[in-house]
C-alpha cells in the first residue's frame, strides 16, 4: 500500500524535474527530448521500486505487470527482463531499467505496453532467441555458484520459452524428465543441447538422431525413451 | 628307274640274312657311322668331293639312311669302278672290318635285268589274304609265318606297300564292320551285351596284333615313310572307331551297360570289374573315354549321390551320415585304382564331395555340430573336419565352432545362479576345446584364434562379475587348507586360470578382488605356500607389466620386513623391559597405498593389548622417524588359552571377538548394550561378531576367526565401487591429457582416442557422462558454433 501510494505520487509528480533540465540552454532539442525521456524512465523506475533497496523487487514487478495488464508469469516480462540485461532473477535495478526502457523507446506504461508485441518479435528472431533461451536459464540461477536448475523449474521454464516453438518436443521433454530418475537438476549444457535438438532433430520420427554424436547423456535417454514408448 | 632294279638285286642277294639283319645289324652300323665321321674328319684335307657326299649325309641322318649307306657300300663298289678310284676313306673304313682283300673283289653286272614273275603281286596277296582270313576266321592257316613275313617284305621291296596297305585295311575293315554289326540286336542283357563287347574286342585285339606281326615289315617301311597312314594296330583302332560310331546302339548299349554295372556295384551289388577294366580300357584305346563314358558317367555319379545325399542327410544322423562320406569318397577311389582311367578320380572325387557334402554343409552342421561338440566325439570332429577340408567349407566350420562357443559359453557365464561353479566350469570348458583343437582340428591356426576370440568375447559379456570370480577362485586354489593337491598340480591350475585371466578386459576389477584375498591371506597367515603366491605374482607380471604388480609385490615386502621388525622389537630394550607378562604380539606394519584401504574401526581394547601397541610405536618411531603408525584393529586376529569344563582350549579369533570373550572373564552374564558400551565397536560389525561366536555350529571353537577369511557384502561393494571410482578418475584424467594436447577436438575424435588410451571395457554412455561432468567443472565447453565440437579450456 505503500508502494502505491509513492508510485502515484510519482506519477503525479512527473512534471516536476523539467525545471533542472531546462536550466540547460545550450543542450539542443533532441538530446533535451532525451534527457526528459531519461527522467521520465527513472521516475517510472522509482515509481516501481523499492525505497530502501532502490531496486524493482519482485512486488514491484508484479505491479507493472498489473498496470500492463500482462501475467508476471508471461513470456514477456522474461522478454523485457532480456532486453533489461537484468542479472538478478526477480529485481530491475535502475541501470538496467534504463537500458531495456531506452531501447523500446519507452517512458510510459502505456508506451511500455505498446512496446511489447514489437519485443515479441524481436526476441523471435533466430539470432536473438538463442540468446534469449540461453538467458533465460541464466536468468534463473539465483544463488551464488549455482549451475543448474531442478527438474520442476526447468519444466516450467521449457514451457515458457520453448512451448510456443516446439510444442510436441516440449511436452514429451518434460513428460520424461518427470518420470525419469537419473537426473535431479539440469545443467546448461543440458539446456542448450535441448534447443539444438528441437531446431536439429526431425520429429516425432527422430530420424536424424545419432546417439554417437555429442548429444548431451539425458538427451540419448530421453531420444531411448521415446522409441521405446513408441513400439 | 635302272637304279631300283640295281639296288633289288643286290639286296636279294644278301637276304638271307637280312630277315634278322634288319634289326641284328642296327648295332655294327652305328659303329660304323661313328668310325665314318672320325675316319672322314681325320683324313678331311686329302678327302676327294665323292667321299664327302657319302659320308656327310650319313652322320646327320638316321639309321634308315645307315642302312641304306651300307647296302651303298656295296652297291657303289660296281659305280667305284666306273667312275674314280676309291677313295681314301674308305680305304681306311674297310680297314676297320677284318681285312677284305678289297681290290680283289669284282662283280659283274647280270646282262638281263631280273623280272618279277607275271602274277607276283596278286599271288603273295592271295597267300597273304587267306592267312589275314583265316585269322579272323581263328582258322590255322596253312602257310607258316615265315612265309608270309616273306611275302609281306617282297611286296614292300617291290614297291607294293601302298597296295598291300590299302588291301590289308579292306579286309580289316570288312570283317570289323561285320563283327561289329553282328553285335546289333544282341541280348538284351546289359552284361551278357557287355561280354560279348568284351569278347570281341579282345579277339579284334589279338588278331590285329597277329595280323601286325605279319605285316611287321609294312609296318615299318611303307608307314613309317609315308606321312598321314596309321599303322595297322592304329588302323584297326580306327577302323573300329568308325564302326562302332556308325552303329549307335552298340556304343549306346555298352556304355549304358557300363553304368548300370557301376550303379549296382554302388548299391552293393559284386560285379565283374575285370569286364568293366577291360571295357574300359577299350575305350580309352579306341580315344573315346572321355567323350562316350566319362561324360554320362560323372552325370550319372552327381545324379546318384545328389539322391543319395539327400535321403540319407534325412535319415541318419550327422557322425554316420559323415561315416558313409567317408567311405563313399573311399569307394570312388578305389574304382579309379580298380577300373576307371586315372583321368577321371579328381572329377570323380569332386563330384562326389559336391554332391555328398558340399551341398549339405550347412545341414550338417546345423543338425549335428552341437551334439558333437557336447559329446566331445573327437573322432567324429575329426572326420568332419577333414571332410570340411576337401571342399574347402573349414570357414563355415570354423564359424560354427565361434557361436558354438559363444552360445555354450554364454550359459556358464550369464547364469547368476552358476556364478559358484563359473570358473571350474570354464576351465573345463576351456580344457575340452583344446583337446577337440587338437585333435579334432589338426591344431589348425584360424580355429585356435577362434576359440581366444569367442573366449573372450564371452567373458566379457558380464562386466566384472567374471573378473571377480577369477580372483575368488584362485584365492581358493592359493589359500591354506587345500590338502591333497600338489605343488604341480596348483602350478598348473594356475596356469590354466592365467588363460582366463588374459581374456579379461576389466584387469583392474581382477587386481582388486585378488589384492583384497592376497591380503587377507598374508595378514591372516593363510596363504597354501608362498612360493605358489610368489609364482603367481611373477605370472601375473610377465602378462601385465611390473605397473600391475608393483603394489602386490609391495605387500609381500611389507610382510617380510615385518617379520625383521618383530624379531628386532623382540631384542629390543623397550620390549625386555616395559612388555606386559602373559601374551605374545606381532605386528604387521603395512605400507598404505600398497595394501587395500581398510574403514578405521573404533574398538576399545583390552589395558595389555593398549600397553603393547604403545611401547611397538614408540619402538617402531625411534628406528623409522617421521612415520606415522595407525592401527587397523579389524585386521587383528589372537590366540586365546581357555579353561572350559571339559578342559583348556586353545581359540584362534579375531580381535573383535577376543575384545568380547575378554569381557566375560570378569562377567557371567552381558546384554548387547552393556557388550557395545564396553567395547564401543561399531553396531553392526558387532553383530557379526557376536553371531559368529554363538550362532556357529560348534560354539567358540578353533576355527572361530574364518569370520575374517570370509568375504562381506560391504567388502565386496566397496572393492567394486573403489574400481569403478578409479575408472572415472582415469577417463577423467585421460580426456583432460587428450584435450591439453588438442585442444579443440570433436566429440568423435575424443571418443575414438579414450577407447584406444582406456584399458579397461567402457560404455560411449559413461564417457559421455564424464565428458559432460567436465564440462561443468569447467576443465572443456562445448564451442558456441559447434555444439559437437570440445574446447580445452586452460
Amino acid at each position: 500500500m505503500r508502494r502505491s501510494a509513492a508510485r502515484k505520487s510519482g506519477q503525479s509528480n512527473s512534471i516536476a524535474p523539467i525545471t533542472s533540465s531546462a536550466a540547460d540552454l545550450f543542450r539542443s532539442a533532441s538530446s533535451k527530448a532525451s534527457s526528459k525521456e531519461m527522467e521520465r524512465i527513472d521516475n517510472l523506475f522509482y515509481s516501481y521500486a523499492n525505497i530502501s533497496s532502490g531496486l524493482i523487487d519482485p512486488e514491484g514487478i508484479e505491479n507493472l505487470c498489473s498496470d500492463m495488464e500482462v501475467d508476471h508469469t508471461d513470456v514477456r516480462i522474461l522478454m523485457l527482463a532480456w532486453k533489461m540485461k537484468a542479472e538478478k532473477q526477480g529485481y530491475f535495478t535502475l541501470e538496467e531499467w534504463r537500458r531495456g526502457l531506452k531501447a523500446l523507446r519507452a517512458d510510459t506504461v502505456n508506451k511500455l505496453k505498446k512496446a511489447l508485441p514489437e519485443l515479441e518479435k524481436e526476441v523471435k528472431r533466430p539470432s536473438n532467441f538463442v540468446d534469449f533461451y540461453a538467458y533465460s536459464f541464466r536468468y534463473c540461477l539465483t544463488e551464488e555458484k549455482q549451475k543448474s536448475i531442478d527438474i520442476e523449474s526447468i519444466c516450467q521454464l521449457l514451457d515458457l520459452v520453448l512451448g510456443s516453438h516446439f510444442r510436441a518436443q516440449v511436452d514429451y521433454f518434460i513428460e520424461y524428465l518427470k518420470i525419469q530418475n537419473d537426473y535431479k537438476v539440469i545443467n546448461m549444457d543440458q539446456w542448450m543441447g535441448f534447443y539444438h535438438f528441437c531446431t536439429e532433430i526431425s520429429f516425432s520420427d527422430l530420424s536424424n538422431y545419432d546417439p554417437e554424436l555429442a548429444w548431451p547423456l539425458i538427451l540419448d535417454n530421453f531420444v531411448e525413451w521415446m522409441q521405446e514408448k513408441r513400439t | 628307274m635302272s637304279l631300283p632294279t640295281k639296288r633289288s638285286a643286290t639286296t636279294t642277294a644278301t637276304t638271307s640274312s637280312s630277315s634278322t639283319s634288319a634289326t641284328a645289324n642296327f648295332p655294327p652300323m652305328k659303329k660304323a657311322k661313328s668310325q665314318a665321321v672320325s675316319a672322314c674328319s681325320s683324313l678331311d684335307p686329302s678327302c676327294n668331293k665323292n667321299g664327302l657326299h657319302h659320308f656327310i649325309p650319313s652322320t646327320a641322318a638316321d639309321n634308315d639312311v645307315v642302312f641304306d649307306s651300307s647296302s651303298m657300300t656295296l652297291d657303289d663298289d660296281p659305280k667305284l669302278d666306273d667312275r674314280s678310284p676309291p677313295p681314301a676313306a674308305n680305304l681306311s673304313r674297310k680297314k676297320a672290318t677284318p681285312p677284305q682283300p678289297a681290290k680283289k673283289l669284282v662283280i659283274k653286272l647280270v646282262k638281263a635285268k631280273p623280272t618279277l614273275p607275271a602274277h607276283f603281286e596278286v599271288d603273295t596277296w592271295a597267300k597273304l589274304q587267306s592267312a589275314i582270313k583265316a585269322i579272323f576266321l581263328k582258322q590255322p592257316d596253312s602257310c607258316d609265318l615265315e612265309k608270309l613275313y616273306q611275302a609281306v617284305n617282297d611286296l614292300c621291296l617291290h614297291k607294293m606297300g601302298g597296295n598291300l596297305y590299302q588291301r590289308i585295311e579292306k579286309e580289316c575293315e570288312a570283317h570289323i564292320s561285320s563283327v561289329l554289326q553282328s553285335l546289333v540286336g544282341q541280348s538284351p542283357d546289359l552284361v551278357v551285351f557287355l561280354s560279348l563287347v568284351e569278347r570281341c574286342w579282345q579277339d579284334l585285339c589279338d588278331q590285329m596284333l597277329m595280323i601286325r606281326g605279319i605285316a611287321l615289315y609294312l609296318d615299318r617301311t611303307y608307314v613309317k615313310q609315308t606321312p598321314n597312314v596309321r599303322s595297322l594296330w592304329d588302323m584297326g583302332l580306327h577302323l573300329f572307331r568308325k564302326h562302332l560310331a556308325l552303329s549307335p546302339e552298340v556304343e549306346h548299349k555298352t556304355v549304358t551297360g557300363l553304368l548300370r554295372m557301376i550303379e549296382r556295384e554302388r548299391l552293393g551289388e559284386s560285379v565283374d570289374r575285370t569286364l568293366l577294366n577291360h571295357l574300359l580300357k577299350m575305350f580309352t584305346a579306341l580315344g573315346i573315354y572321355a567323350e562316350s563314358f566319362e561324360r554320362p558317367f560323372l552325370d550319372c555319379t552327381s545324379e546318384f549321390y545328389a539322391a543319395e545325399g539327400m535321403k540319407y542327410m534325412q535319415q541318419s544322423d550327422v557322425p554316420d551320415y559323415l561315416k558313409h562320406v567317408e567311405m563313399r569318397l573311399h569307394e570312388e577311389h578305389e574304382r579309379c585304382l580298380l577300373y576307371l582311367d586315372a583321368s577321371t578320380r579328381k572329377p570323380l572325387i569332386a563330384t562326389a564331395e559336391r554332391q555328398l557334402l558340399e551341398r549339405h554343409i550347412s545341414a550338417i552342421l546345423d543338425k549335428g555340430f552341437m551334439m558333437l561338440m557336447d559329446g566331445h566325439r573327437t573322432e567324429d570332429l575329426k572326420r568332419m573336419y577333414s571332410l570340411f577340408l576337401r571342399v574347402n567349407a573349414l570357414e563355415s566350420l570354423r564359424q560354427a565352432l565361434s557361436s558354438y562357443i559363444r552360445r555354450a559359453g554364454q550359459g556358464i557365464i550369464m547364469d547368476e545362479e552358476k556364478d559358484k561353479d563359473m570358473v571350474s566350469s570354464l576351465l573345463e570348458f576351456k580344457a575340452s576345446l583344446d583337446t577337440i583343437w587338437e585333435e579334432s582340428f589338426s591344431k589348425n591356426e584360424a580355429f585356435c584364434n577362434t576359440i581366444k576370440d569367442a573366449f573372450e568375447h564371452l567373458i566379457n559379456l558380464r562386466q566384472n562379475r567374471p573378473a571377480e570370480l577369477i580372483a575368488k577362485f584362485l584365492d581358493e586354489k592359493l589359500r591354506a587348507g587345500n590338502k591333497g593337491t600338489s605343488e604341480e598340480e596348483l602350478e598348473g591350475t594356475l596356469d590354466k586360470v592365467l588363460v582366463l585371466f588374459r581374456f579379461i578386459q576389466g584387469k583392474d576389477v581382477f587386481e582388486a578382488f585378488y589384492k583384497k584375498d592376497l591380503a587377507k591371506r598374508l595378514l591372516l597367515g593363510k596363504s597354501a605356500s608362498i612360493d605358489a603366491e610368489k609364482s603367481m605374482i611373477s605370472k601375473l607380471k610377465t602378462e601385465c607389466g611390473s605397473q600391475f604388480t608393483n603394489k602386490l609385490e609391495g605387500m609381500f615386502k611389507d610382510i617380510e620386513l615385518s617379520k625383521e621388525i618383530n624379531e628386532s622389537f623382540k631384542q629390543s630394550s623397550q620390549a625386555r623391559t616395559k612388555l606386559p607378562s602373559g601374551i605374545e604380539m606381532s605386528v604387521h606394519v603395512l605400507t598404505t597405498g600398497y595394501w587395500p584401504t581398510y574403514p578405521p574401526m573404533d574398538v576399545r581394547l583390552p589395558h595389555e593389548l593398549n600397553v603393547y601397541q604403545d611401547i611397538f610405536k614408540e619402538f617402531y618411531l625411534s628406528k623409522y622417524s617421521g612415520r606415522r603408525l595407525m592401527w587397523q584393529n579389524s585386521l587383528g586376529h589372537c590366540v586365546l588359552k581357555a579353561e572350559f569344563l571339559k578342559g583348556k582350549k586353545e581359540l584362534a579369533v579375531s580381535l573383535f571377538q577376543t575384545v568380547v570373550l575378554m569381557l566375560f572373564n570378569d562377567a557371567q552374564k552381558l546384554s548387547f548394550q552393556d557388550i557395545k558400551d564396553a567395547t564401543s565397536i561399531e553396531d553392526k560389525e558387532l553383530r557379526r561378531t557376536l553371531q559368529s561366536l554363538a550362532c556357529g555350529k560348534v560354539r567358540v571353537l578353533q576355527k572361530v576367526n574364518a569370520i575374517q577369511m570370509k568375504e562381506t557384502v560391504e567388502e565386496n561393494t566397496s572393492t567394486t565401487e573403489r574400481v569403478f571410482q578409479d575408472r572415472q578418475y582415469q577417463v577423467d584424467a585421460a580426456i583432460v591429457r587428450i584435450m591439453k594436447t588438442r585442444k579443440v577436438l570433436s566429440h568423435t575424435l575424443l571418443i575414438t582416442e579414450l577407447f584406444q588410451q582406456l584399458k579397461f571395457p567402457i560404455k560411449p554412455a559413461d564417457l559421455k557422462k564424464r565428458i559432460e561432468s567436465l564440462i561443468d567443472r569447467e576443465y572443456l565447453e562445448r564451442d558456441k558454433s559447434n555444439p559437437q565440437i570440445y574446447n580445452y579450456l586452460a
